[in-house]
């Protein structure tokens, strides 16, 4: 099974389509969790995704707004997508009935 | 997902420097996208310094975890430096003997003697194979190492830069013979200083041996990875046979090292002694990247000339259409 930081990566991939690079794929883990994400991380997790074969990368054209440099461009395969759903489907079976998912009390 | 410091002290002109100097770490394409990211998403000078060297931190921790760097190290890197060390302070040690007699001590009243044009022109022809041979060694362990995967291949470089300048300059080849005849038993008496006269001047016993190493050694070594890098490109044959060359010819340098026949039992001693002529002629095989380089060459010049003839032949045929058309 994935981990929490690879499905974070493989959901904004998948959330923003043909527009995945490094930067916007940073930018909407950001924003999601109020967290920094360092490129290291990143780039790192990238790496181990590709290698497991959840997600293609290629460079792309070198664009204005980026100083004339490549973006690493990502895309999640159909097994990506497939991990994904699990990681989703035993995160929300796991959750069920716990207090911030039915706004009970936190109990000790 | 890290949780940074907010530092926003460094200016980005100040930093931007450090940053891509940093990245310089990085591999050419994964350079080309991080320094893109950092531009488009304006961070500051000292989180993008940050980002940075978190990634190259990462990326090395990775590559000391990576089996293939140790084994390249281990099988290939350490022992060929070792042996391009000591086959190079010997042929350095050569060169300067011959260059101190020659041009240090040259008298025009010697030139009169046939007998020492005939010894300069042997002497000089001893030395020009002997330099081409370190030459073509070193070429080939570079070829070897060019072969390397592109992860191990940096470092790998780097290393055999380092191995090779430190043994250089610790004089590890006479210290593990020492340390080898230690081992045996064998009585440690300081050998008697020879080349005296020679050594006492600072550029034969400093900058000479640095010049062989750098001209015969690095430059070529260089070269070679350069090749052996675009080799990977060739059909899966070529690349065994491309494979293999270097291999034999870097375990033909294994019986130039000094002493090597002191690891041989005795028997294979007297077979090499036999055939000594045929040990003589082994030496040879090690010039197989001149013949490499002329097939590239020549291969590169038939492109040429085919791209060239087809250029002409696309040139005619517009020409004769435009004819047809008039």
């Amino acid at each position: 099974m994935i981990g929490e930081f690879e499905y974070l990566i493989l959901s904004s991939a998948a959330r923003l389509g043909t527009h995945a690079y490094g930067a916007s794929i940073r930018s909407e883990i950001e924003q999601a969790t109020g967290r920094r994400c360092s490129i290291g991380a990143l780039y790192t997790t990238l790496d181990r995704l590709e290698a497991k074969g959840f997600v293609k990368t290629w460079m792309g054209e070198p664009t204005r707004e980026r100083g004339g440099r490549s973006k690493r461009l990502v895309q999640v395969t159909a097994t990506g997508v497939k991990e994904a759903g699990d990681f989703f489907r035993a995160i929300s079976r796991i959750s069920k009935g716990a207090s911030w998912t039915t706004n009970r009390p936190t109990t000790r | 997902m890290d949780n940074e410091p907010a530092d926003h002290s460094m200016s980005p002109r100040k930093s931007w420097p450090v940053v891509f100097w940093l990245s310089g770490f990085l591999g050419e394409a994964e350079r080309e996208a991080v320094l893109g990211d950092l531009i488009e998403s304006a961070e500051s000078g000292g989180r993008a310094i940050a980002n940075v060297l978190g990634l190259v931190v990462r990326r090395r921790m990775a590559l000391l975890l990576d089996l293939r760097l140790w084994l390249a190290l281990a099988f290939v890197v350490l022992p060929v430096s070792y042996l391009l060390c000591a086959i190079a302070q010997t042929t350095a040690g050569e060169g300067a003997v011959y260059s101190w007699m020659y041009l240090n001590n040259w008298d025009w009243a010697l030139t009169r003697y046939p007998g020492f044009w005939y010894v300069l022109r042997e002497t000089a022809v001893n030395f020009a194979i002997t330099s081409l041979a370190l030459a073509c060694w070193s070429w080939s362990a570079g070829f070897l190492i060019g072969r390397f995967p592109n992860a191990v291949l940096q470092p790998s470089r780097n290393t055999f830069v380092v191995l090779l300048a430190a043994s250089f300059l610790g004089d590890v080849p006479a210290r593990f013979t020492q340390f080898w005849m230690y081992l045996h038993g064998l009585p440690l008496r300081p050998l008697p200083e020879m080349n005296a006269p020679i050594t006492a001047n600072v550029f034969y016993r400093v900058f000479f041996p640095w010049l062989v190493l750098a001209i015969l050694v690095i430059w070529p070594a260089f070269a070679g990875i350069r090749q052996g890098n675009r080799s990977l490109l060739f059909g899966r044959k070529m690349r065994v046979v491309l494979a293999t060359a270097p291999t034999i010819s870097l375990l033909i340098l294994l019986t130039q090292v000094p002493g090597f026949g002191l690891l041989l039992c005795a028997a294979f001693r007297e077979w090499l002694w036999r055939n000594r002529y045929a040990a003589q002629v082994l030496p040879l095989l090690c010039c197989w990247p001149m013949c490499y380089l002329t097939a590239i060459i020549f291969g590169r010049y038939q492109q040429r000339k085919t791209a060239k003839a087809n250029v002409n032949l696309v040139k005619e045929v517009k020409g004769e259409h435009q004819c047809s058309k008039l």
